[in-house]
Protein backbone atom coordinates (compact mmCIF):
# COMPACT_ATOMS: atom_id res chain seq x y z
CA UNK A 1 0.00 0.00 0.00
CA UNK A 2 2.63 2.96 -1.32
CA UNK A 3 -0.49 5.00 -2.25
CA UNK A 4 -2.31 5.58 0.42
CA UNK A 5 -5.83 7.78 -0.12
CA UNK A 6 -6.25 10.68 1.00
CA UNK A 7 -7.57 12.11 3.62
CA UNK A 8 -11.41 12.87 3.50
CA UNK A 9 -13.99 15.52 5.24
CA UNK A 10 -15.13 19.20 5.61
CA UNK A 11 -15.51 18.26 9.33
CA UNK A 12 -12.82 21.39 11.55
CA UNK A 13 -11.38 18.30 13.08
CA UNK A 14 -10.45 16.40 9.94
CA UNK A 15 -9.47 19.96 8.36
CA UNK A 16 -7.37 20.91 11.37
CA UNK A 17 -5.73 17.13 10.95
CA UNK A 18 -4.98 17.95 7.51
CA UNK A 19 -3.34 21.32 8.38
CA UNK A 20 -1.11 19.74 11.36
CA UNK A 21 0.17 17.21 8.77
CA UNK A 22 1.14 19.26 6.39
CA UNK A 23 2.92 21.66 9.21
CA UNK A 24 4.88 18.51 10.21
CA UNK A 25 5.39 15.69 7.50
CA UNK A 26 8.75 17.49 6.89
CA UNK A 27 10.48 17.55 10.48
CA UNK A 28 10.99 13.56 10.78
CA UNK A 29 10.01 13.88 15.01
CA UNK A 30 8.15 10.82 16.28
CA UNK A 31 4.57 10.71 16.09
CA UNK A 32 1.49 9.15 17.60
CA UNK A 33 -1.52 8.84 16.07
CA UNK A 34 -4.48 7.92 18.02
CA UNK A 35 -8.50 7.05 17.31
CA UNK A 36 -11.12 4.42 17.93
CA UNK A 37 -10.52 1.56 15.54
CA UNK A 38 -11.43 1.95 12.23
CA UNK A 39 -10.72 5.91 11.75
CA UNK A 40 -8.45 6.09 9.21
CA UNK A 41 -4.75 5.86 11.68
CA UNK A 42 -2.61 4.38 8.72
CA UNK A 43 -4.12 6.71 6.46
CA UNK A 44 -3.05 9.19 8.63
CA UNK A 45 0.56 7.44 8.80
CA UNK A 46 0.73 7.33 5.08
CA UNK A 47 -0.08 10.95 4.35
CA UNK A 48 2.44 12.09 6.11
CA UNK A 49 5.23 9.54 4.32
CA UNK A 50 3.78 11.01 1.34
CA UNK A 51 4.12 14.71 1.63
CA UNK A 52 7.69 13.67 3.63
CA UNK A 53 11.30 13.89 2.04
CA UNK A 54 11.17 10.43 2.66
CA UNK A 55 8.53 9.60 0.26
CA UNK A 56 9.76 7.02 -2.42
CA UNK A 57 12.19 5.05 0.52
CA UNK A 58 10.38 2.32 2.31
CA UNK A 59 7.19 2.64 4.74
CA UNK A 60 7.70 -0.25 6.65
CA UNK A 61 4.64 -1.15 9.06
CA UNK A 62 4.65 -3.62 12.39
CA UNK A 63 1.45 -4.22 14.33
CA UNK A 64 2.62 -5.06 17.54
CA UNK A 65 -0.57 -6.60 18.90
CA UNK A 66 -0.61 -9.23 16.13
CA UNK A 67 2.65 -11.05 17.06
CA UNK A 68 3.59 -13.03 20.54
CA UNK A 69 6.76 -10.81 22.68
CA UNK A 70 9.73 -12.90 21.12
CA UNK A 71 8.53 -13.04 17.48
CA UNK A 72 7.52 -8.90 18.00
CA UNK A 73 11.08 -8.67 18.69
CA UNK A 74 12.85 -10.32 15.63
CA UNK A 75 10.46 -9.05 14.10
CA UNK A 76 11.62 -5.44 14.78
CA UNK A 77 15.17 -5.70 15.29
CA UNK A 78 16.06 -9.28 13.22
CA UNK A 79 18.56 -11.92 14.40
CA UNK A 80 21.56 -13.15 13.29
CA UNK A 81 22.12 -16.34 12.08
CA UNK A 82 22.70 -19.13 15.41
CA UNK A 83 20.99 -16.41 17.62
CA UNK A 84 18.56 -19.27 18.78
CA UNK A 85 17.87 -22.82 17.98
CA UNK A 86 16.29 -22.90 14.63
CA UNK A 87 17.46 -19.19 13.80
CA UNK A 88 19.51 -20.86 10.44
CA UNK A 89 19.43 -17.84 8.36
CA UNK A 90 20.34 -14.26 9.23
CA UNK A 91 17.05 -12.35 9.28
CA UNK A 92 16.65 -8.82 8.59
CA UNK A 93 14.72 -6.12 10.95
CA UNK A 94 11.95 -4.39 10.38
CA UNK A 95 14.56 -1.21 11.90
CA UNK A 96 17.01 -2.50 9.37
CA UNK A 97 14.48 -2.64 6.47
CA UNK A 98 12.60 1.03 7.21
CA UNK A 99 15.54 2.73 7.19
CA UNK A 100 15.85 5.89 5.59
CA UNK A 101 11.92 5.40 5.44
CA UNK A 102 9.01 5.27 8.30
CA UNK A 103 8.65 2.40 10.61
CA UNK A 104 4.91 2.70 11.40
CA UNK A 105 4.21 1.14 14.42
CA UNK A 106 0.56 0.53 14.65
CA UNK A 107 -1.16 -0.83 18.19
CA UNK A 108 1.75 0.46 20.02
CA UNK A 109 0.00 0.42 23.08
CA UNK A 110 0.13 -3.40 22.98
CA UNK A 111 3.41 -3.46 23.34
CA UNK A 112 4.45 -5.57 25.91
CA UNK A 113 6.84 -3.45 28.44
CA UNK A 114 10.24 -5.37 27.77
CA UNK A 115 9.93 -4.08 24.53
CA UNK A 116 9.00 -1.05 25.35
CA UNK A 117 12.33 -1.03 27.23
CA UNK A 118 14.34 -1.90 23.96
CA UNK A 119 12.26 0.34 21.97
CA UNK A 120 13.17 3.39 24.44
CA UNK A 121 16.62 2.83 24.37
CA UNK A 122 16.92 2.58 20.52
CA UNK A 123 15.07 5.96 20.07
CA UNK A 124 17.37 7.49 22.87
CA UNK A 125 20.42 6.33 20.91
CA UNK A 126 19.48 6.08 17.52
CA UNK A 127 21.06 2.33 17.46
CA UNK A 128 19.84 -0.95 17.33
CA UNK A 129 21.13 -4.36 17.84
CA UNK A 130 19.55 -7.75 16.26
CA UNK A 131 19.16 -10.97 18.46
CA UNK A 132 22.49 -12.35 18.86
CA UNK A 133 24.33 -9.64 17.59
CA UNK A 134 27.58 -8.14 19.13
CA UNK A 135 27.67 -5.30 17.16
CA UNK A 136 25.14 -2.36 17.34
CA UNK A 137 23.54 -0.58 13.88
CA UNK A 138 22.62 3.02 13.42
CA UNK A 139 19.57 3.48 12.33
CA UNK A 140 17.71 6.33 10.39
CA UNK A 141 13.90 5.41 10.52
CA UNK A 142 11.17 8.18 10.95
CA UNK A 143 9.29 6.70 13.94
CA UNK A 144 5.07 7.02 13.84
CA UNK A 145 3.38 4.66 16.13
CA UNK A 146 -0.54 4.73 16.26
CA UNK A 147 -3.00 3.38 19.28
CA UNK A 148 -6.91 3.20 19.82
CA UNK A 149 -5.77 3.03 23.27
CA UNK A 150 -5.49 6.15 26.26
CA UNK A 151 -2.06 6.09 26.82
CA UNK A 152 -2.12 8.24 29.82
CA UNK A 153 -4.84 5.62 31.20
CA UNK A 154 -2.09 2.61 30.28
CA UNK A 155 0.73 4.80 32.19
CA UNK A 156 -1.21 4.87 35.32
CA UNK A 157 -1.98 1.11 35.15
CA UNK A 158 1.97 0.69 34.67
CA UNK A 159 1.41 -1.19 30.95
CA UNK A 160 3.23 1.83 29.30
CA UNK A 161 6.00 3.08 29.80
CA UNK A 162 6.15 7.30 30.62
CA UNK A 163 9.50 7.69 29.35
CA UNK A 164 8.58 6.01 26.10
CA UNK A 165 5.66 7.64 25.48
CA UNK A 166 7.00 11.23 25.83
CA UNK A 167 9.70 9.93 23.48
CA UNK A 168 6.99 9.11 21.10
CA UNK A 169 4.45 11.68 21.65
CA UNK A 170 6.59 14.57 20.49
CA UNK A 171 3.66 14.82 17.67
CA UNK A 172 0.19 13.58 18.94
CA UNK A 173 -2.50 13.57 15.68
CA UNK A 174 -5.92 12.55 17.10
CA UNK A 175 -8.74 11.82 14.76
CA UNK A 176 -12.11 12.00 16.37
CA UNK A 177 -14.91 9.11 16.00
CA UNK A 178 -16.80 9.11 12.74
CA UNK A 179 -20.21 9.69 15.19
CA UNK A 180 -18.55 12.99 15.80
CA UNK A 181 -18.05 14.66 12.67
CA UNK A 182 -21.18 13.06 10.62
CA UNK A 183 -20.50 15.93 8.07
CA UNK A 184 -17.62 14.02 6.49
CA UNK A 185 -19.75 11.33 6.07
CA UNK A 186 -21.46 12.25 2.48
CA UNK A 187 -17.70 13.51 1.43
CA UNK A 188 -17.02 9.86 2.39
CA UNK A 189 -19.78 8.06 0.61
CA UNK A 190 -18.67 10.25 -2.72
CA UNK A 191 -15.23 9.65 -2.65
CA UNK A 192 -15.46 5.29 -1.88
CA UNK A 193 -18.63 5.45 -4.12
CA UNK A 194 -16.14 6.34 -7.15
CA UNK A 195 -13.21 4.27 -5.96
CA UNK A 196 -15.59 1.18 -5.58
CA UNK A 197 -17.74 1.71 -8.82
CA UNK A 198 -14.44 1.53 -11.12
CA UNK A 199 -13.29 -1.32 -8.41
CA UNK A 200 -16.56 -2.99 -8.65
CA UNK A 201 -16.83 -3.33 -12.56
CA UNK A 202 -18.80 -0.22 -13.04
CA UNK A 203 -21.36 -0.81 -10.99
CA UNK A 204 -22.01 2.70 -9.39
CA UNK A 205 -23.65 3.00 -5.44
CA UNK A 206 -27.32 4.36 -5.40
CA UNK A 207 -26.63 8.41 -3.70
CA UNK A 208 -28.36 7.61 -0.03
CA UNK A 209 -31.50 10.27 0.15
CA UNK A 210 -31.97 12.67 2.90
CA UNK A 211 -33.62 10.32 5.11
CA UNK A 212 -31.32 7.89 4.74
CA UNK A 213 -28.23 10.50 5.19
CA UNK A 214 -29.94 11.45 8.35
CA UNK A 215 -30.10 7.67 9.55
CA UNK A 216 -26.32 7.38 8.59
CA UNK A 217 -25.58 10.40 10.99
CA UNK A 218 -27.42 8.87 14.22
CA UNK A 219 -25.64 5.78 13.74
CA UNK A 220 -23.06 4.93 16.40
CA UNK A 221 -20.55 3.75 14.02
CA UNK A 222 -18.41 1.73 16.10
CA UNK A 223 -16.42 0.64 13.11
CA UNK A 224 -15.82 4.40 12.06
CA UNK A 225 -15.03 4.64 8.52
CA UNK A 226 -13.77 1.21 7.89
CA UNK A 227 -17.64 0.48 9.33
CA UNK A 228 -18.72 2.85 6.25
CA UNK A 229 -16.67 1.42 3.62
CA UNK A 230 -18.34 -2.18 4.34
CA UNK A 231 -21.23 -0.54 4.78
CA UNK A 232 -20.82 1.09 1.04
CA UNK A 233 -19.49 -2.33 -0.54
CA UNK A 234 -22.83 -4.08 0.69
CA UNK A 235 -25.38 -1.08 -0.79
CA UNK A 236 -23.35 -2.04 -3.81
CA UNK A 237 -23.72 -5.38 -3.95
CA UNK A 238 -27.65 -5.65 -2.84
CA UNK A 239 -27.95 -1.86 -4.70
CA UNK A 240 -30.34 -1.06 -1.84
CA UNK A 241 -29.89 1.40 1.43
CA UNK A 242 -32.67 0.29 3.18
CA UNK A 243 -32.39 -3.37 3.89
CA UNK A 244 -28.44 -2.39 5.20
CA UNK A 245 -29.71 0.34 7.58
CA UNK A 246 -32.69 -1.97 8.98
CA UNK A 247 -29.84 -4.30 9.74
CA UNK A 248 -27.28 -2.06 12.07
CA UNK A 249 -29.90 0.67 13.10
CA UNK A 250 -31.18 -0.85 16.01
CA UNK A 251 -29.72 -0.81 19.03
CA UNK A 252 -27.02 1.93 17.97
CA UNK A 253 -29.29 4.60 16.81
CA UNK A 254 -30.31 7.16 19.06
CA UNK A 255 -33.60 7.75 16.85
CA UNK A 256 -36.67 7.36 19.11
CA UNK A 257 -38.15 4.33 17.82
CA UNK A 258 -34.95 2.36 18.72
CA UNK A 259 -34.29 3.44 21.57
CA UNK A 260 -38.42 2.59 22.62
CA UNK A 261 -37.69 -1.37 20.91
CA UNK A 262 -35.14 -1.75 22.95
CA UNK A 263 -36.57 -0.70 26.04
CA UNK A 264 -39.15 -3.02 25.34
CA UNK A 265 -37.04 -5.61 25.44
CA UNK A 266 -34.87 -5.03 28.06
CA UNK A 267 -39.01 -5.00 30.04
CA UNK A 268 -39.97 -7.73 28.69
CA UNK A 269 -37.36 -10.38 29.88
CA UNK A 270 -37.46 -10.30 33.14
CA UNK A 271 -41.01 -10.02 33.36
CA UNK A 272 -41.13 -13.53 32.03
CA UNK A 273 -40.58 -16.49 33.81
CA UNK A 274 -39.90 -18.18 30.39
CA UNK A 275 -37.39 -15.49 29.45
CA UNK A 276 -35.26 -17.81 27.37
CA UNK A 277 -37.80 -18.14 25.12
CA UNK A 278 -37.55 -15.51 22.23
CA UNK A 279 -40.16 -12.41 23.55
CA UNK A 280 -40.73 -14.50 26.50
CA UNK A 281 -43.19 -16.75 25.05
CA UNK A 282 -42.86 -20.44 24.82
CA UNK A 283 -42.64 -21.81 21.11
CA UNK A 284 -44.43 -24.11 19.57
CA UNK A 285 -42.67 -27.28 19.44
CA UNK A 286 -41.88 -27.08 15.64
CA UNK A 287 -39.27 -24.54 16.11
CA UNK A 288 -38.20 -25.26 19.60
CA UNK A 289 -34.84 -25.24 18.95
CA UNK A 290 -32.23 -26.43 22.30
CA UNK A 291 -29.11 -23.99 20.28
CA UNK A 292 -31.51 -21.27 19.95
CA UNK A 293 -32.74 -21.21 24.05
CA UNK A 294 -29.15 -21.89 24.53
CA UNK A 295 -28.06 -18.77 22.51
CA UNK A 296 -31.13 -16.28 23.69
CA UNK A 297 -29.82 -17.09 27.26
CA UNK A 298 -26.05 -16.55 26.60
CA UNK A 299 -27.21 -13.31 24.89
CA UNK A 300 -29.14 -12.28 28.43
CA UNK A 301 -26.37 -12.87 30.57
CA UNK A 302 -24.09 -11.55 28.56
CA UNK A 303 -25.50 -8.24 27.80
CA UNK A 304 -26.27 -7.56 31.33
CA UNK A 305 -22.58 -8.30 32.33
CA UNK A 306 -21.02 -6.25 29.33
CA UNK A 307 -23.83 -3.35 30.20
CA UNK A 308 -22.62 -3.34 33.55
CA UNK A 309 -19.13 -2.95 32.90
CA UNK A 310 -19.92 -0.47 30.43
CA UNK A 311 -21.58 1.58 33.30
CA UNK A 312 -18.61 1.28 35.91
CA UNK A 313 -16.35 2.23 33.23
CA UNK A 314 -18.31 5.28 31.95
CA UNK A 315 -18.45 3.80 28.82
CA UNK A 316 -14.57 3.55 28.55
CA UNK A 317 -14.72 0.97 26.23
CA UNK A 318 -10.77 -0.06 26.09
CA UNK A 319 -11.06 -0.59 29.38
CA UNK A 320 -13.98 -2.41 29.57
CA UNK A 321 -12.75 -4.80 27.39
CA UNK A 322 -9.61 -5.16 29.22
CA UNK A 323 -11.89 -5.98 32.60
CA UNK A 324 -14.08 -8.60 30.83
CA UNK A 325 -11.05 -10.25 28.95
CA UNK A 326 -12.45 -9.85 25.03
CA UNK A 327 -10.46 -7.95 22.68
CA UNK A 328 -11.80 -4.62 21.79
CA UNK A 329 -13.12 -5.53 18.18
CA UNK A 330 -14.95 -8.45 20.31
CA UNK A 331 -16.34 -5.93 22.60
CA UNK A 332 -18.08 -3.40 19.49
CA UNK A 333 -19.10 -6.25 17.72
CA UNK A 334 -20.93 -7.27 20.94
CA UNK A 335 -22.26 -3.78 22.09
CA UNK A 336 -23.82 -3.97 18.69
CA UNK A 337 -25.05 -7.59 18.21
CA UNK A 338 -26.79 -7.37 21.77
CA UNK A 339 -28.22 -3.88 20.90
CA UNK A 340 -26.59 -1.88 24.10
CA UNK A 341 -26.81 1.36 24.25
CA UNK A 342 -24.72 4.53 25.58
CA UNK A 343 -26.17 6.53 28.28
CA UNK A 344 -28.45 9.42 26.84
CA UNK A 345 -26.67 12.84 28.27
CA UNK B 1 15.89 52.91 26.68
CA UNK B 2 15.86 49.01 26.40
CA UNK B 3 14.89 48.05 22.96
CA UNK B 4 11.29 46.34 22.71
CA UNK B 5 11.73 42.43 22.70
CA UNK B 6 9.26 40.38 20.81
CA UNK B 7 8.52 37.11 22.47
CA UNK B 8 5.91 34.27 21.29
CA UNK B 9 4.25 32.33 24.57
CA UNK B 10 3.20 29.41 23.73
CA UNK B 11 0.89 27.27 26.30
CA UNK B 12 -2.12 25.31 26.65
CA UNK B 13 -3.77 27.10 29.52
CA UNK B 14 -5.94 30.11 29.30
CA UNK B 15 -4.93 30.79 32.59
CA UNK B 16 -1.41 30.81 32.38
CA UNK B 17 -1.10 32.99 28.61
CA UNK B 18 -3.48 35.40 29.84
CA UNK B 19 -0.85 35.57 33.17
CA UNK B 20 2.30 35.98 31.16
CA UNK B 21 0.81 37.96 28.63
CA UNK B 22 -0.07 40.67 30.55
CA UNK B 23 3.02 40.78 32.94
CA UNK B 24 5.18 41.03 29.86
CA UNK B 25 3.28 43.46 28.09
CA UNK B 26 3.68 45.79 31.22
CA UNK B 27 7.59 45.07 31.33
CA UNK B 28 7.58 46.67 27.55
CA UNK B 29 7.24 43.34 25.68
CA UNK B 30 5.77 42.93 22.65
CA UNK B 31 3.81 39.66 23.17
CA UNK B 32 2.07 37.16 20.81
CA UNK B 33 0.39 33.75 22.18
CA UNK B 34 -0.84 30.83 21.02
CA UNK B 35 -2.61 27.91 23.17
CA UNK B 36 -0.93 25.05 21.20
CA UNK B 37 1.96 24.09 19.14
CA UNK B 38 0.60 24.27 15.77
CA UNK B 39 -0.86 27.89 16.32
CA UNK B 40 2.79 28.83 17.81
CA UNK B 41 4.29 27.32 14.51
CA UNK B 42 1.99 29.15 12.46
CA UNK B 43 2.21 32.57 14.00
CA UNK B 44 6.40 31.89 13.66
CA UNK B 45 5.72 30.92 9.91
CA UNK B 46 3.75 34.44 9.19
CA UNK B 47 6.25 36.49 10.83
CA UNK B 48 9.36 34.32 11.57
CA UNK B 49 11.98 37.46 11.89
CA UNK B 50 10.40 39.61 14.25
CA UNK B 51 10.82 37.36 17.37
CA UNK B 52 13.68 37.22 19.89
CA UNK B 53 12.22 34.61 21.57
CA UNK B 54 9.81 31.93 22.39
CA UNK B 55 8.49 30.51 25.69
CA UNK B 56 6.79 27.37 25.52
CA UNK B 57 5.19 24.42 27.73
CA UNK B 58 6.37 21.23 26.65
CA UNK B 59 3.37 18.76 27.11
CA UNK B 60 0.63 20.42 24.87
CA UNK B 61 -1.46 19.08 22.30
CA UNK B 62 -0.71 18.57 18.45
CA UNK B 63 2.44 19.77 18.30
CA UNK B 64 4.07 19.52 22.35
CA UNK B 65 7.07 22.01 23.04
CA UNK B 66 10.08 19.30 22.61
CA UNK B 67 8.41 19.48 18.94
CA UNK B 68 7.88 23.43 18.64
CA UNK B 69 11.32 23.42 20.19
CA UNK B 70 13.22 21.00 17.35
CA UNK B 71 11.11 22.86 14.54
CA UNK B 72 12.00 26.33 15.49
CA UNK B 73 16.49 25.27 16.24
CA UNK B 74 16.29 23.67 12.87
CA UNK B 75 13.62 26.49 10.94
CA UNK B 76 14.50 29.45 13.15
CA UNK B 77 17.81 28.92 14.62
CA UNK B 78 18.33 32.65 15.43
CA UNK B 79 15.23 32.29 17.75
CA UNK B 80 15.95 31.72 21.75
CA UNK B 81 13.66 29.19 23.58
CA UNK B 82 12.97 28.60 26.92
CA UNK B 83 10.77 25.44 27.66
CA UNK B 84 8.45 25.44 30.76
CA UNK B 85 8.18 22.26 32.05
CA UNK B 86 5.30 20.78 34.25
CA UNK B 87 6.11 19.88 38.02
CA UNK B 88 6.82 16.29 38.35
CA UNK B 89 6.77 15.84 34.26
CA UNK B 90 9.88 14.07 33.20
CA UNK B 91 10.47 15.41 29.19
CA UNK B 92 13.34 17.48 30.79
CA UNK B 93 15.75 15.74 29.15
CA UNK B 94 14.23 15.70 26.01
CA UNK B 95 13.68 19.60 25.94
CA UNK B 96 17.48 19.55 26.39
CA UNK B 97 17.86 17.01 23.49
CA UNK B 98 15.92 19.27 21.42
CA UNK B 99 18.09 22.03 22.36
CA UNK B 100 16.42 24.61 24.19
CA UNK B 101 18.23 27.43 25.84
CA UNK B 102 16.56 27.42 28.96
CA UNK B 103 14.60 24.92 30.86
CA UNK B 104 12.72 25.97 33.82
CA UNK B 105 10.48 23.82 35.90
CA UNK B 106 7.05 25.56 37.14
CA UNK B 107 5.94 26.93 39.74
CA UNK B 108 7.84 29.86 37.62
CA UNK B 109 8.88 32.95 39.70
CA UNK B 110 7.97 35.94 36.90
CA UNK B 111 10.47 38.56 37.97
CA UNK B 112 13.04 35.69 37.78
CA UNK B 113 11.93 34.62 34.28
CA UNK B 114 12.19 38.25 33.29
CA UNK B 115 15.66 38.93 34.37
CA UNK B 116 16.23 35.37 32.73
CA UNK B 117 15.09 36.07 28.99
CA UNK B 118 16.86 39.55 29.36
CA UNK B 119 19.84 37.65 30.49
CA UNK B 120 19.71 35.30 27.56
CA UNK B 121 18.81 37.59 25.15
CA UNK B 122 21.87 40.18 25.67
CA UNK B 123 24.10 37.72 26.31
CA UNK B 124 23.19 36.25 22.41
CA UNK B 125 23.67 39.90 21.06
CA UNK B 126 27.11 40.52 22.33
Amino acid sequence: MQNGPPIIGVSPAIVRVSDLINHVADTGLNIVISGETGVGKEVIAQNLYQKSPRKGKPFVKVNCAALPEGLLESELYGYERGAFTGAEQKKRGKFELANGGVLFLDEIGDMPILLQSKLLHVLQSGEFAPLGSEKEFKTDTWLIAATNHNLEDEIKKQKFREDLYYRLNIIKIYIPPLRERTEDIPHLINYYSQLYTSQFNNRSILQPSSRILQKLSEYYWPGNVRELQNVLKRVLVLGSWDDIIDGFDYGYGSSNDVRQKSEQVQTQIPSSNNSIFKNGQAPDLESFSLKEIKKNALDKVEKEAISYILEKTGWNRSRASKILKISYKTLLYKISELGILPPTT
Amino acid sequence: MQKKYKILIIDDSEEILNTYKKFFTKKNYSVATASNGLDGLKILQTEPSDFDLIITDIVMPNISGVGIISIVKKKFPEILIIAITGWGEHPEMLASEAAADLVLEKPIDLMELDKRIIDLIQSKTN
